[in-house]
């Protein structure tokens, strides 16, 4: 019993930490609300993190499902890769690895494994990384937000919050220098109108970000999905569909995409 | 304001074994709406690949359980 994505992030990080817990695992792991199914993890960005990942999975049986091999080459660009089994109660298991997560910084990524403590197996992404990660096309992410964004120190929540009483709260004291928007309506004393206007267009904004994002995936993913529906990779043993993923990826998908900013994708 | 409800945020006073015990409670009645799904909530593949068919082969093609990892 227990959370089995805590439970594998133990696995992944048993001879070294090689993977932190992301995005909806890891807002229960700060105990912020109970949400998705699914598991995400960001890897290390190298062959033996890959390595040691996939023979955890193999051992569970796990099987790809449709997407880029986890591979150095694809995660670096911002690819990510997505994988599945049932576990011993017959519970499906989605299990998420990426290397480069949406809007955080390489150098941020390589301080969380370089600051990781090695006596713990359990390593969850900061705060403010998963507060970047979380703003999505989805709506249910910017209610999040505000609550992860409530656990950080003010002068920092106030830059991160989307929540229009904690910036009229904080504005005050902590937003003299802020150029964002919600936080120079609220030092205006233009009113909470004005504060919530702001906040809404700024998630606008960040929600159309990564709609363009994405596509720029999308576009360059189509042959590729394509396929490896074709190949029904979800069908095959896990190594045998890391081979022939790989083999795809090589012809079809292009590790790096053409210029036009990809901005720390997670595709 | 408060932007989740507090069924959502009664977490903090939870021990660890409590929070355990809630998500994995959780966890089993959210297998209920597995065929239900989208093959992909979020990132490129969601739009990528139609949600029906994936659906429908997902659902005829639920995955056995080919190994259990040792728990010792």
């Amino acid at each position: 019993m227990g959370n089995i994505y805590f439970q594998l992030t133990e696995a992944f990080n048993a001879r070294q930490i090689t993977v932190a817990l992301a995005s909806g695992q890891a807002v229960v792991y700060y105990r912020i609300a109970i949400m998705s199914k699914d598991g995400d993890w960001i890897v290390r960005e190298t062959p033996e993190a890959c390595e040691h990942v996939l023979a955890e999975l193999e051992k569970r049986g796990a099987t790809y499902r449709p997407s880029p091999p986890l591979d150095v080459r694809w995660l670096s660009g911002g690819w990510s890769s997505h994988f599945e089994f049932v576990d011993e109660r017959v519970r499906r298991v989605r299990c998420d690895f990426m290397s480069r997560p949406p809007r955080v910084d390489l150098a941020t990524v390589e301080r969380l494994f370089a600051n990781a403590d090695p006596g713990s197996r359990l390593l969850a992404i900061d705060l403010e990384s998963l507060i970047l990660m979380k703003r999505s096309q989805r709506a249910k992410d910017y209610a999040v937000i505000g609550e992860l964004a409530s656990r950080l120190p003010p002068e920092r929540e106030i830059d991160l919050t989307t929540d229009p009483d904690r910036v009229l709260e904080l504005a005050p004291q902590h937003g003299q220098a802020s150029s964002r928007p919600a936080v120079r309506a609220a030092l205006s004393g233009a009113g909470r109108r004005t504060v919530v206007l702001a906040l809404a267009e700024e998630t606008d904004e960040l929600q159309e970000d990564d709609r363009r994002r994405l596509a720029r995936y999308e576009a360059a993913a189509r042959e590729y999905l394509a396929a490896c529906r074709r190949a029904a990779i979800a069908r095959m043993p896990l190594r045998e569909a890391h081979g022939r993923l790989r083999e795809l990826a090589d012809r079809l998908l292009p590790a790096e995409l053409p210029p036009g900013g990809i901005d720390h994708a997670n595709a | 304001m408060r932007m989740l409800s507090e069924d959502d945020l009664n977490l903090e006073d939870m021990s660890a074994e409590e929070l355990d015990a809630a998500w994995d409670l959780w966890f089993d009645v959210a297998q209920t709406t597995n065929a239900a799904d989208p093959p992909y909530n979020h990132g490129v593949f969601a739009d990528v690949l139609p949600a029906a068919p994936w659906s429908q082969a997902e659902a005829n093609s639920e995955p056995t359980r080919q190994s259990v990892v040792d728990s010792r």
